[in-house]
């Protein structure tokens, strides 16, 4: 049965080729990168991560929540933590960062089961600044507002470039998106989005709405927490003041401008945000206007984004919530 | 199949629906009439678990069924659609359809983010069951359109797919017909013979009367919340408190 017809067969080996090309093409990347652009690079690929994550709620679930800058520190916060004072190796704690995110993420999902839209943006924005208060005031803890240095990572005795840090985003970058993608092509992706379109449509289908907001949430926590997980090996320090609104807004406007419910767009916006201020460096003030300019944009003339558009021009670009049976 | 006693629902002081009664059998189309505000819907939200009946008992297969929540409701063959439209409009029809198979999709949370395979061929079976009834409705050309931009014609189709795809053995439909133009009633009216024709329990809320006089085997008429009549279609044309209803004069 072929029913989707050969076309859509070519599309999705283009796409398999494609994907494969590209993965190929980053791993010999560093070769050819200065020390400082593979810095920017790896920031890239933390808000890669950053982007899907909150896509995931934001854009497939459809609720407004603004937690995620929250669920980032935290995943930041409980990896250099469990370094700092448990001297636990980075692998370890990155995993503990990722769970944390998760729980923090889920914990978060419960006030979305009684409240929406505005009243929910605010709730998890409070979080935010909750989270906050905690890291300047439990400072015996935390290091309070001067924040604290995440120890060097050291691999078979040596200590971690940020070349090798780039291998081991990578491969967290390309782990986190297989599994969100894999995830929204199942029945729980296709019951994130009858839920954002229409609630009661989707509880006379049989989706039990609040397990599967929760579920949505928990994994939007869990891979922003690996993005913080990231983000505490990126710079060596984590700091309050990094996870604040302006954090908060900054991310919204890499989903915005990267495309709601589109997972290459999440990729695309992130690497143009993150872009974007480093190649505007020279033009002070600049940075500001290019980045209103973009979002005054990109709202007004393609309303999903980068992804969006490109999903309307381009087959290949078609994200489609479940998996074609490929012996058709 | 279906056996609703004595269900009355109160809002806050305000009768919705006041002592009704009856049965739908498998096999039949039964159709609820009504002017507005008669508690058609209200009735319909009532059976489905989207609000719970102050009194009275709803059987299904002589299980009670109030107090489940819709979902639940959902897993035991009770299917419906939606006045004003409930078609997900975001989604394409083939993933409209594929929403109707959530409980019958035997993917794990971690089966799914995973790509494991047992959770992969559940996945498959489901698109190809959702594949088989657009296929036997018709509506399997339109599987990548948006379902936003269908007709409404389409689009009462693709949520009727939905609705059944599951295999639901009663199915409730809620003013299905309203938008749709005369060719594309009629072909609704044929698509709810026919699936009365396979042993579903048809419900239906309608207005339009060739459509209701058509396919019905029996009409049931509310007003104010209760039953004023209950017989085959030819004869509700006859009677006197139908007239008055509707009309307002006997």
């Amino acid at each position: 049965m072929t029913p989707a017809g050969p076309s859509a067969h070519r599309v999705r080996k283009q796409r398999r080729y494609g994907l494969i090309a590209l993965l190929v093409l980053l791993c010999l990347l560093p070769l050819v990168l200065n020390d400082y652009v593979q810095f920017v690079i790896n920031t890239m690929l933390v808000y890669c991560l950053v982007a899907v994550g909150f896509n995931v709620v934001i854009g497939y679930l459809g609720q407004l929540a603004f937690a995620n800058a929250a669920f980032f520190g935290v995943g930041a916060y409980a990896t250099g933590l469990s370094m700092v004072h448990f001297g636990l190796p980075y692998p370890v704690a990155m995993l503990i960062g990722t769970c944390a995110g998760g729980i923090v993420g889920g914990a978060v999902g419960l006030p979305a089961l009684r409240v929406k839209g505005y009243y929910l943006a605010i709730i998890t924005l409070a979080v935010g600044e909750l989270m906050r208060w905690f890291y300047v005031h439990l400072d015996n803890i935390t290091y309070g507002s001067g924040g604290f240095n995440v120890p060097n990572i050291h691999v078979f005795g040596t200590t971690l470039t940020d070349r090798g840090k780039y291998y081991v985003f990578l491969a967290a970058v390309v782990l986190g998106i297989t599994s969100t993608s894999l995830l929204l092509r199942s029945r729980f992706g296709r019951a994130f989005a009858a839920i954002r379109t229409n609630e009661l449509a989707a509880a006379s289908l049989g989706i039990a709405v609040n397990r599967t907001k929760v579920i949505a949430f928990a994994w939007s926590g869990l891979i922003v927490g690996l993005a913080g997980a990231l983000y505490a090996a990126l710079n060596g320090r984590v700091s309050p003041d990094t996870f604040g609104l302006s954090q908060m807004l900054m991310q919204f406007a890499i989903v915005v401008i990267g495309g709601l419910g589109s997972l290459a767009g999440s990729v695309i916006g992130a690497v143009v945000l993150t872009a974007a201020p480093e190649l505007l460096r020279d033009f002070p003030g600049f940075e500001e206007i290019v980045f209103s300019l973009l979002l005054i944009g990109v709202l007004f003339f393609m309303p999903k984004g980068i992804g969006g558009l490109l999903a309307r021009k381009f087959p290949l670009f078609r994200e489609r919530l479940y998996r074609e049976p490929t012996d058709a | 199949m279906l056996d609703v006693e004595n269900m009355t629902v109160r809002f806050a002081g305000l009768t919705a629906v006041s002592e009704l009664s009856f049965s739908v059998r498998a096999g039949e189309v039964f159709t609820i009439m009504g002017p507005n505000g008669a508690g058609k819907t209200t009735a319909f939200n009532a059976i489905g678990g989207f609000i719970r009946p102050s009194e009275g008992a709803v059987h299904f297969d002589g299980k009670e069924i109030v107090g489940m929540p819709p979902e639940k409701i959902a897993g035991l063959g009770i299917r419906r659609t939606f006045q004003n439209n409930g078609i997900l409009r975001e989604m394409t029809a083939l993933e409209n359809v594929l929403t109707g198979l959530e409980l019958d999709t035997a993917s794990s949370f971690v089966g799914a983010l995973t790509g494991w395979p047992k959770s992969g061929r559940a996945e498959r079976e489901s698109v190809r069951r959702a594949r088989t009834i657009m296929k036997e409705m018709e509506i399997v050309d339109l599987e990548d359109r948006i379902a936003g931009d269908l007709s409404f014609g389409q689009q009462r189709l693709v949520e009727i797919a939905r609705a059944l795809v599951a295999g639901a053995r009663l199915i409730m439909l809620d003013e299905p017909a309203v938008g749709l133009a005369p060719s594309e009633r009629g072909h609704l009216g044929q698509v709810l013979r026919q699936l009365a024709d396979t042993g579903i329990a048809v419900l239906l809320i309608d207005h339009v009367q060739d459509l209701v006089m058509a396919v019905s085997n029996q009409v049931l008429v509310l007003n104010y919340g209760k039953k004023i009549a209950q017989c085959p279609p030819a004869e509700i044309r006859q009677n006197r408190d139908v007239l008055e209803a509707y009309l307002g004069y006997a």
